[in-house]
């Protein structure tokens, strides 16, 4: 089986499994969604000295990761988006970022992915308030060779860590040979019409959209950011002073987050005009992905219509 | 004074007398403190720093070391009172609190402070964090204990009540958690916003080993935490009965004391004579650049 057949959160359990047995700080962590994360039962049964379930308790669980960390352990703790990011963000402020406690936090399912269950565990604003954080990393893998690079880097990292898991299969983008560096966006198509700046779910839907503008003979250049905070600057400035006009596609609010983050960076280096996909301003439903997607409006369809567009308009 | 371990009650009390004068006196010079839960906190803390804790000034991160955990964080003054004295930095860092630049902030920080085990001043999750401590401190395979001070209005934070259950759950007793049981909050009497009664037979019920003691008494408080380290297959908890602002004439045991100011001069001598023995307002002459540098 190729790893890329495998779900992600199958990638992230197996990636945990090896990091603790190779280092025994290595500690997990769960608010009892470990089925959902993956790491139930296999962690559990694999390390069961070192996997800790909290019970339905957030806040405590990111407190106790940040002890654990300040004793130099390596916690990896994991709930749902909204419940590993608003729900207990004063801990994760004041015990983990302010504090220099390296606490490595996974949230799973987010934006869309959670599907049905619908806008109360639906999180659009996670990657802008995490990455208001001081100390705080944000990282949003696109597939599961990026996702078991990004893993292992958050184990020898001392750094305060905040990363998304979608669960489920998604199709290849990178390879085996694959080293995630936070400080390092990846082209993953080359154009001059128009720069397309994506992460996580939405990386997967713009290479539909790219692919689909090519025969439209428009040549987008498709940028994923595997970390939105630290932000690399230089290879946006890159691209926009080629294409001088841009596209953003988040899961995501357009508030804050990635799109945030690009129109924060050409505001003060390179103004062009800049298109923001994501959900706008506005709480989730129940749905399927494809669904979601297309109602809150960022969808491949989406994405290639904006581009033409902003090609259009120059 | 250049402390290490302190028997005599006439030592201890000669402490607990420099240590009130000078949380006063700090806070005086920076214009405001939480004295109240300051000084209720005396006793307790030079008990855990001059009879109790292993540690080493010289290496504050030192691995084998006990843990002290200051939950409510607000009461640094006294910590930081204990680390000078017990030679984590120079006395006269203590003048700086609050100052500009200062490695002595109103709540404990763990980066700038030497001998600051854990963070902490937004309420509730100290102990949690001594969870944490506790737990990779059992998985290191350390012989050391891990003490946390939590405050009774604290104590209304949910999550003192998830951390409660986890220790139980995980049998942390390496953990002994101290009640600063001062009966006041900001607002009001404890009683009067949202009572903790019983707190007992709560941490009891919650699967803790549950001691009460006197918080301003050295025998009861010594004896007592032996008793906790003592403890096996459970976490501790003591109640400490206190008294807020125990020790200053001027604020113990009134509502107002959780956080005084001192706009002026006048104010500041009427303060510092709360807890002052004689009628010239300075009755204790330190050396406040003893120690080393922080």
């Amino acid at each position: 089986m190729n790893l890329h057949e495998k779900e992600l959160r199958a990638v992230y359990t197996d990636t945990i499994i090896e990091l603790m047995t190779e280092n025994s700080n290595v500690v997990c962590l769960e608010a009892d969604l470990g089925k959902s994360s993956g790491t139930v039962p296999r962690v559990w049964e694999a390390f069961p000295d070192r996997f800790f379930d909290v019970g339905v308790a957030e806040a405590n669980m990111m407190s106790i990761s940040a002890g654990l960390a300040n004793e130099g352990m390596v916690p990896f703790c994991a709930t749902f988006t909204p419940f590993a990011t608003r729900r207990a963000y004063d801990q994760i402020t004041i015990s983990i970022a302010y504090a220099e406690n390296p606490v490595k936090i996974v949230g799973t399912a987010p934006g869309v992915t959670t599907a049905k269950n619908g806008a109360t565990h639906m999180c659009f604003q996670d990657l802008a308030i995490m990455r208001a954080m001081p100390n705080m990393r944000v990282y949003c893998p696109a597939d599961v060779y990026e996702l078991r690079s990004m893993v292992r880097y958050m184990a020898a990292s001392k750094k305060p860590e905040y990363m998304q898991l979608i669960r489920e299969v998604k199709p290849p983008i990178f390879d085996d040979s694959y080293e995630f560096d936070p400080h390092q966006a990846r082209v993953l198509d080359q154009g001059s019409d128009v720069t397309v700046v994506t992460t996580g779910l939405t990386t997967i839907f713009a290479r539909e959209a790219v692919a689909i503008l090519k025969q439209e003979n428009i040549h987008a250049e498709h940028i994923h950011y595997p970390s939105v905070k630290p932000f690399d600057v230089d290879t946006l400035l890159e691209s926009v002073k080629k294409t001088k006009a841009v596209v953003t596609a988040e899961n995501q609010s357009v508030i804050g987050g990635l799109g945030g983050a690009v129109c924060e960076v050409l505001a003060e280096h390179y103004p062009v005009k800049v298109k923001r996909l994501g959900v706008q301003d506005r709480f989730g439903e129940v749905g399927d992905v494809a669904y979601l997607a297309e109602t809150l409006g960022f969808n491949a369809q989406d994405i290639a219509r904006a581009c033409r567009e902003m090609q259009a308009a120059k | 004074m250049e402390t290490d371990r302190i028997e005599s009650r006439e030592q201890l009390d000669q402490l607990a007398k420099e240590f009130r004068y000078i949380i006063t006196d700090i806070m005086c010079r920076a214009g405001g403190g939480h004295i109240g839960g300051s000084l209720s906190l005396v006793e307790i803390i030079i008990t855990l720093y001059f009879r109790i804790l292993n540690l080493k000034p010289d290496n504050p991160r030192w691995e084998d070391r006990d843990r002290f955990i200051l939950s409510k964080g607000h009461a640094g003054p006294t910590l930081y009172t204990a680390l000078a004295y017990k030679g984590f930095f120079k006395k006269d860092v203590l003048l700086t609190l609050n100052a500009n630049g200062t490695k002595l902030p109103s709540h404990v920080d763990q980066v700038i402070t030497p001998g600051v085990d854990q963070t902490a001043g937004s309420l509730g999750q100290g102990l949690s964090c001594a969870n944490g401590i506790a737990l990779a401190n059992k998985l290191q395979k350390r012989t050391n204990n891990v003490f946390c001070i939590v405050g009774d209005g604290e104590s209304q934070e949910g999550q003192i009540w998830e951390a409660a259950m986890f220790a139980a759950q995980h049998k942390l007793d390496n953990l002994v958690v101290i009640t600063d049981y001062n009966k006041m909050q900001i607002d009001a009497e404890v009683e009067k916003i949202v009572s903790l009664e019983p707190l007992v037979d709560k941490w009891r019920a919650f699967g803790w080993e549950v001691f009460e003691m006197n918080g301003h008494d050295w025998d009861e408080i010594y004896d007592t935490l032996n008793k906790a380290i003592a403890v096996k297959d459970r976490p501790s908890m003591i109640v400490a009965h206190t008294v807020k602002a125990r020790g200053n004439e001027c604020y113990e045991n009134r509502i107002e004391c959780h956080f005084i100011n001192i706009p002026d001069e006048d104010e500041r001598k009427r303060v510092i004579g709360g807890v002052c023995t004689d009628d010239n307002g300075e009755p204790f002459h330190f050396n406040w650049t003893e120690g080393k540098d922080a």
